[in-house]
């Protein structure tokens, strides 16, 4: 089984995925897709690659047993899709604790508050697959806890459970 | 695509359309000034199909009566947001709601997506867009 755990930037992915145990193997997608360079081109704006994501597809292969961490890994062929949800708010202040310039925090506040990877995740992948996380007011070790349960079967999807849009 | 005419008054349609919500921001040209304002799109979940396109009529008949009332006789359009492009996503959505505000009596002008683009070192493939 593939899991996806993606989310805006911020919140908290690569933090919770590193703490979840399980059988899976985890996958930080950002730093493959860097390191091996599957990349069509390159954002100057963003300071960002443009992902090949049929490069990213063909890397993975036919690897099953996957936990793929990544704001884009909504756009692989998974069988769940965990969707982490922080307040835009919160989200902003963690990103610039970690370190990044305003404007990249900015925004991926917005994109969390106009909620662009969870309707990305529910186009792609119908809600019956799409798992919902509220982490705003979580710590790691709970996030993770959840995304175990998604993994074991214990949980429900669900999609929309938060509104963040009066944030802009 | 309506013309614009030398006198006539035109703003800004900011349209912010999430999963399942969406504002709708009538400005002047400048973007400085609010004309009209309407964040009543909230879409209840049990009745997503039904409210859709309904909360997005309500909305846009609201808001283009109070900036028809101003002399606004068209609008620009500026949208923000996924619920617009994604026709499984229970969201009013950007085209619903620009198809209510020319039903509405407003005419439409240039329609400008300018939904943010997360990333992190990497970033998605452009969207198509619509
Ligand atoms: N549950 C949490 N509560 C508070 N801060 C968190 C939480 N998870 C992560 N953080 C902090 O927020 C920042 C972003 O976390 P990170 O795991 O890098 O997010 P992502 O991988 O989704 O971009 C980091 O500085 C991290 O220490
Ligand atoms: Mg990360």
């Amino acid at each position: 089984m593939r899991v996806a755990v993606t989310g805006t930037p911020g919140t908290g992915k690569t933090t919770a995925t590193d703490l979840v145990e399980t059988d899976l193997e985890p996958v930080h997608l950002n730093e493959v897709i860097r390191e091996e360079g599957l990349a069509t081109g390159r954002d100057e704006e963003r300071d960002s690659l443009v992902a090949d994501l049929d490069a990213v597809a063909d890397w993975l292969g036919d690897c099953e047993d996957l936990l793929l961490d990544s704001h884009l890994a909504h756009q692989l062929n998974v069988d769940r899709v965990i969707v982490l949800r922080c307040h835009p708010e919160e989200l902003e202040r963690r990103l610039t604790e970690r370190g990044e310039p305003a404007a990249k925090a900015e925004e991926n506040a917005e994109s969390e508050a106009l909620d662009v990877i969870l309707a990305e995740a529910v186009e792609r992948h119908g809600e019956e697959a799409v798992y919902e996380i509220d982490a705003t007011d979580r710590d790691p070790e709970a996030v993770a806890g959840e995304i175990e349960r998604v993994i074991d079967g214990e949980r429900e999807p669900s999609a929309g459970t938060v509104s963040f849009i009066e944030y802009l | 695509m309506a013309e614009e005419g030398p006198d006539d008054i035109w703003g800004i349609a900011h349209v912010h359309a999430s999963f399942n919500n969406t504002i709708i921001t009538i400005t002047d040209q400048t973007g400085a000034e609010t004309l009209a304002k309407s964040s009543g799109g909230t879409v209840v979940k049990q009745n997503r199909d039904e409210a859709s396109p309904y909360a997005a009529m309500q909305m846009a008949e609201t808001v283009a009566e109070e900036v028809k009332a101003k002399g606004v006789e068209g609008v620009h359009v500026r949208v923000r947001g996924p619920g617009g492009n994604q026709q499984k996503n229970p969201g009013p959505g950007a085209q619903a709601t620009i198809r209510a505000l020319a039903r509405a009596g407003l005419e439409i002008g240039r329609i400008e997506d300018v939904t943010p683009i997360p990333h992190d070192g990497t970033r998605g493939p452009k969207n198509s867009g619509f």
